[in-house]
C-alpha cells in the first residue's frame, strides 16, 4: 500500500502536485459542510459514517468517510494555483468482504487555477494511469453526481498496450468533475476568476487493477505472506 | 430502475430507437446501464438513474423525455402537457397542519367502479416491472407512479367515515405514542402496528381522528379497496422529502413510492397524475369522475438562472457556439428567457429540480452534446512548491528499515477496547480506535512466526507507520505513530528480539536526526512522530527515487505448510542451484519454497542443507503425504550418488 503511495506522489510531483495531509478524525464541517453534501444527505447516516461520541468531542466528529475534507483544508490556507493530491487512509461504515473494508486507502486530486476545465483532467488522468500502469491509456468520460462536483463524470479507463488481464478493456475506474462552486466559494477563493476539477480513487482498487490482488482485507491483515511478494 | 423499452414508445412514438441504441445514449449521455432482460417478451432496461434525477426520471415518462432531448426530437405524447380541466367537488375537504411538511394534497372521488382483474397489457406493464397485480384500481395506482412518477393512493369512499356527507382529510404531525396500523408486509398475515415518535407525518381520517397512513411512506388497511368497492377517492399529494426519508429509514421501509417521495417529484406533478389515473380508472373500471379537492399550500417554481456563455466553454473544454448551447438548452425543455451574445437567462423544465445554478446547464450542455468531444491537454512538468514533511521522513524511515530486514504492514484502526469509543460500529470488537500501533504489532509478530518457513526467514521484523487517536481535555486527538516489532522464536517474546530492535531503532533516529521516546514491550518499541516532525530538517524535494520492480502476485493458500530438511554431501564442485533443482524436481510440484540454509566443504566434499517447504492449495497435507514426496526425494539423491547427512 505504502509502495504505491510512494509510487503515486513520485508520478504527481513530476507535475508539481503537492501531497497534502489532514486528520484522520474529521469535523462534520469539512468532511461534510464544506463539500456540499446537503444537511440531510443519506452518506451523513449512521450507516455510512463513523461518528464520534458527543462526550468527547466539542463539536460532530466522524472519521473522515474522503479524503475530500483535506482539499477543503487546503483551499482555505492557500490561493490558487492549487495542485494537490491527497492519499490517505478513510473510514466507511460498510459491511466488509472481498472488495469492502471499514478503513482503506483513497487517493484525492485537486486542481485549481485559471481556465482549468475537463481536458485538463482528462489530460492529467491519462498522464496518471499510463505512468501507473506502465504503458499508453485512454480516459474516456460518461455522466455521474457528486454534491461536490458540477459537472461530474465516471472515468474509464483502457490499457492500451502489454497483455496483461487489462489489456484493450474499458475499464471504470474513478469519480471526478469540476469542482463545485459552493465548494470553491466555501473555502475562500471566487469561483468566477478560479476553476478547477477533482477526482477521487480508492487506491485499494489500484492495487487489484494493478497486481490482481483478490481481497482487499489482504492489506491489512499484517500477514507476511502477502506483504512480502511486494 | 426498470424500463420497458415497449411503454417508451407511448411518449416517443417511432422516434423511439431499439433496445441497444437506447442503452448506449443513455450509457454515454445520461446514465449508467446495468442490464437488459426479457420479460414475457418484453425487453426490461435496468438503469442506475443519478440521485440528481431522481425526481423526474424515475419513470417512463421522464425517460422518455430524458431520450428525447438526447435524440433531439419533441415527444409525441405527453402527459404532462396536456390542458387540464379537472371539475371540482366540495364533498372532501383537506386539512394541512403545516404547509412545509405538506406543500400540496389532493383528493378525487369517482363513483360507480367496478373493482376487477386488470385488463392484460396492464398486467403484462407491472409484471415487466416485477410489481404484483392485485386488483384494477390498485394497480391503476401503481400504474399512474410508473408511467409519470407520482405515487398515488386509492381507498374506498363508503368505508371512510362521512361527517354530514363529506370526507375530511387531515395531514397532521404524529404525537408521541400515537400508533398507526400499516399494511402488512408481503408475505406476513398480520398488520404491521407502528409506535410514533413524534417526527412523523400522518394522514388522518378527520371524522374520527384515526390515523389512515404514514404520508409518504406507507398506508393502511383502513377504507381499503375490495372485491365489492363501488366509490374511490384517489390520493395524490406531495410531502417533505426528509420527514418521508427519515420516517422510512427508521422503520426499515423502503418500497417504490416512499423513495420516490423521498427525492421530491414536482408539485406541479399532481393534476397531471390524477387526470391520468381518472382517464385510465373510466377506462379499465367504468365509473364517474366526481370531481376533485385541491390544496396548493405552497407552489415551488424554478429559479432563473443567469449561464454565461464563456463560461460554458471554459468549464467544458469545449469551442461550441452559442446555437448549439441554445440547440441543447431547448431540447431539455428549459424556457429561455433572455439571450445575447455573453448569456443565457434560463428556467429549467419544472418536473426537473437539479437545474439551479450556471453549472447545472452547463453539465447539461456537457453531457447531452458528447463528454467525448472533450480533448486532453497534457499536463506540464512543473517544479514542486511543497515537500510532505511526514512523506518524506516515514519513506526515509521505511527504506532504512526495509534494508534491515524489515516489513512494512497496516493494520486495523479498530479495536475491541481502548480510549475512544465510537458512537456507531458494526462489528462489536471494532467499536474503539487504537491508541497505540503495539497491540496489533503483537499479534502480527505471533501470527506471521508459523509462516516464517513459507516465507524462508528465521525471524519476524515488522513495523507500521500509523494514525493513532487518543483523548485531550475537549476533543479528540491523534498522531502518527512508529512501531517496529521483532520476533526470533515461535514462542513469543524472547529477550534476543531486543538486540535486533535496538539497532532499528537507532537506525530510525539516525534517519531522522533526532532522538525519539520509546515505549518498548515485549519486543515491540513505539514512538510518536508528529511530536518530531516540525523539529527537522525542512526537506527541498523528495530525494531519488527508486521503483521497485514486482513480479506477479500470486494468491496465498489458506492451508498451512509443513517443512522437511534435507542435508546431502555432494562433489566438491557440484553447484547448490543443481541440487536445488534436483531436488525440487524430485519432491513434486507440491513444493512452494526451496531454500539453501547451510554450506560448508570439508574434505573434498561439500554439504548442502535445504528446507523444503510444502504446501496445498486444495487441502491441509497429512505426514504420510509429504513423507511419501521425500522418499522419492532420498530416492533421487541416491540415483545421483550423494549421500544424505
Amino acid at each position: 500500500m505504502t509502495q504505491m503511495i510512494s509510487e503515486i506522489n513520485q508520478i504527481f510531483s513530476e507535475i508539481g502536485f503537492v501531497y497534502a495531509s489532514g486528520p484522520e478524525a474529521e469535523t462534520e464541517i469539512y468532511n461534510f459542510d464544506k463539500l456540499n453534501v446537503a444537511k440531510d444527505h443519506p452518506s451523513r447516516d449512521m450507516q455510512d459514517t463513523f461518528w464520534f461520541k458527543n462526550k468527547d468531542v466539542s463539536e460532530p466528529m466522524v472519521l473522515r468517510t474522503h479524503t475530500s475534507p483535506v482539499q477543503a483544508r487546503y483551499m482555505e490556507a492557500h490561493q490558487p494555483p492549487i495542485r494537490m493530491i491527497v492519499p490517505g487512509k478513510v473510514f466507511r461504515n460498510e459491511a466488509t468482504d472481498a472488495t469492502h473494508e471499514a478503513q482503506f486507502y483513497q487517493l484525492e486530486g485537486l486542481h485549481i487555477d485559471k481556465g482549468v476545465h475537463l481536458g485538463h483532467l482528462k489530460g492529467t488522468l491519462e498522464y496518471f494511469f499510463s505512468r501507473f500502469f506502465s504503458g499508453r491509456t485512454e480516459v474516456r468520460f460518461r455522466p455521474s453526481f457528486f454534491p461536490f462536483t458540477e459537472p461530474s463524470v465516471e472515468v474509464d479507463m483502457k490499457l492500451l498496450d502489454g497483455d496483461s488481464k487489462l489489456a484493450g478493456k474499458w475499464i471504470e475506474v474513478m469519480g471526478a468533475g469540476m469542482v463545485h462552486p459552493n465548494v470553491i466559494k466555501g473555502c475562500g477563493i471566487d469561483p468566477t476568476v478560479y476553476s478547477g476539477y477533482a477526482f477521487g480513487i480508492g487506491i485499494d482498487r489500484l492495487g487489484v487493477m494493478r497486481y490482481g490482488v483478490e481481497d482487499i482485507r489482504d492489506y491489512y491483515t499484517g500477514d507476511l505472506r502477502f506483504v512480502n511478494q511486494f | 430502475m426498470k424500463i420497458v423499452h415497449s411503454w417508451l414508445k407511448d411518449y416517443l412514438g417511432e422516434a423511439l430507437p431499439p433496445v441497444a441504441a437506447v442503452e448506449e445514449l443513455l450509457t454515454f449521455h445520461s446514465f449508467e446501464v446495468d442490464g437488459v432482460e426479457e420479460v414475457e417478451g418484453e425487453a426490461v432496461i435496468d438503469i442506475s438513474v443519478l440521485p440528481n434525477r431522481a425526481s423526474d426520471c424515475l419513470c417512463h415518462r421522464g425517460m422518455a423525455r430524458e431520450l428525447a432531448s438526447l435524440i433531439g426530437v419533441p415527444l409525441e405524447n405527453d402527459p404532462l402537457s396536456e390542458k387540464l380541466d379537472l371539475a371540482t367537488t366540495d364533498k372532501v375537504s383537506i386539512t394541512i397542519e403545516s404547509a412545509e411538511a405538506c406543500p400540496r394534497f389532493s383528493a378525487a372521488l369517482i363513483t360507480g367502479i367496478t373493482v376487477g382483474e386488470s385488463p392484460t397489457w396492464l398486467q403484462t406493464r407491472l409484471r415487466a416491472l416485477g410489481v404484483r397485480s392485485i386488483n384494477n384500481i390498485v394497480d391503476a395506482t401503481n400504474y399512474v407512479m410508473y408511467a409519470i412518477g407520482e405515487p398515488m393512493h386509492a381507498y374506498d369512499a363508503d368505508l371512510f367515515k362521512q361527517v354530514e356527507g363529506k370526507w375530511h382529510f387531515v395531514i397532521r404531525n404524529a404525537k408521541v405514542g400515537e400508533t398507526v396500523s400499516l399494511l402488512a408486509e408481503g408475505g406476513k398475515d398480520e398488520d404491521r402496528i407502528v409506535e410514533l415518535t413524534g417526527t412523523e407525518l400522518l394522514i388522518v381520517d378527520g371524522a374520527t381522528d384515526t390515523p389512515i397512513g404514514l404520508a409518504g411512506v406507507k398506508g393502511g388497511r383502513y377504507a381499503g379497496v375490495h372485491a365489492g368497492t363501488k366509490n374511490i377517492i384517489i390520493e395524490a399529494a406531495h410531502f417533505h422529502p426528509t420527514i418521508t426519508r427519515k420516517t422510512a429509514r427508521r422503520l426499515g421501509i423502503v418500497i417504490d413510492a416512499s423513495k420516490r417521495f423521498e427525492n421530491e417529484p414536482s408539485r406541479e406533478l399532481i393534476p397531471y397524475a390524477q387526470n391520468e389515473i381518472i382517464k385510465l380508472i373510466a377506462d379499465i373500471a367504468s365509473g364517474t369522475f366526481e370531481g376533485w379537492v385541491d390544496e396548493y399550500k405552497e407552489t415551488k417554481v424554478n429559479p432563473q438562472v443567469v449561464v454565461p456563455v464563456a463560461q460554458v466553454n471554459a468549464l467544458l473544454g469545449l469551442a461550441l457556439e452559442t446555437s448549439e448551447m441554445e440547440d441543447i438548452l431547448l431540447r431539455i425543455g428549459s424556457d429561455i428567457v433572455a439571450m445575447d451574445a455573453d448569456s443565457f437567462t434560463v428556467i429549467g423544465p419544472w418536473e426537473r429540480n437539479d437545474l439551479l445554478i450556471a453549472e447545472d446547464f452547463i453539465e447539461e450542455i456537457g453531457r447531452i452534446h458528447g463528454l467525448h468531444h472533450v480533448v486532453s491537454i497534457a499536463p506540464e512538468a512543473a517544479p514542486l512548491v511543497e515537500v510532505n514533511v511526514r512523506q518524506f521522513y516515514t519513506e526515509a524511515i521505511r527504506h532504512e528499515l526495509i534494508e534491515y530486514g524489515f516489513s512494512e504492514v497496516v493494520t486495523s484502526s479498530f479495536t475491541n477496547k481502548d480510549v475512544i469509543q465510537l458512537q456507531n460500529s458494526l462489528a462489536s470488537d471494532k467499536t474503539y480506535l487504537r491508541s497505540t500501533l503495539t497491540k496489533n504489532l503483537h499479534k502480527v509478530l505471533d501470527s506471521n512466526f508459523t509462516h516464517t518457513d513459507l516465507l524462508g526467514m528465521r525471524d519476524v521484523r515488522v513495523f507500521e507507520i500509523g494514525t493513532v487517536f487518543d483523548k485531550t481535555e475537549t476533543s479528540v486527538s491523534e498522531h502518527t505513530s512508529l512501531a517496529i516489532g521483532v520476533r526470533t522464536k515461535g514462542n513469543g517474546y524472547n529477550p534476543k528480539d531486543d538486540a535486533i530492535l535496538k539497532t532499528a531503532c537507532e537506525t530510525v533516529e539516525q534517519v531522522l536526526g533526532a532522538k525519539l521516546a520509546w515505549q518498548m514491550e515485549k519486543g515491540v518499541a513505539e514512538a510518536n512522530l508528529s511530536t518530531v516532525f516540525d523539529s527537522l530538517n525542512k526537506p527541498t524535494s523528495y530525494g531519488e527515487y527508486v521503483s521497485r520492480q514486482i513480479n506477479t502476485y500470486k494468491p496465498v493458500s489458506v492451508y498451512p505448510a509443513m517443512s522437511r530438511d534435507v542435508a546431502l554431501w555432494v562433489k566438491e564442485d557440484e553447484m547448490s542451484f543443481d541440487v536445488e533443482t534436483t531436488i525440487g524436481h524430485a519432491a513434486g510440484n507440491l513444493v512452494v519454497r526451496i531454500d539453501l540454509f547451510d554450506t560448508f566443504t570439508k574434505d573434498g566434499r561439500t554439504s548442502y542443507a535445504f528446507r523444503l517447504v510444502f504446501q496445498s492449495f486444495e487441502r491441509t497435507l497429512t505426514d504420510a503425504e509429504v513423507t511419501t514426496h521425500m522418499d522419492n526425494v532420498y530416492q533421487v539423491v541416491a540415483e545421483k550418488g550423494w549421500e544424505v547427512r
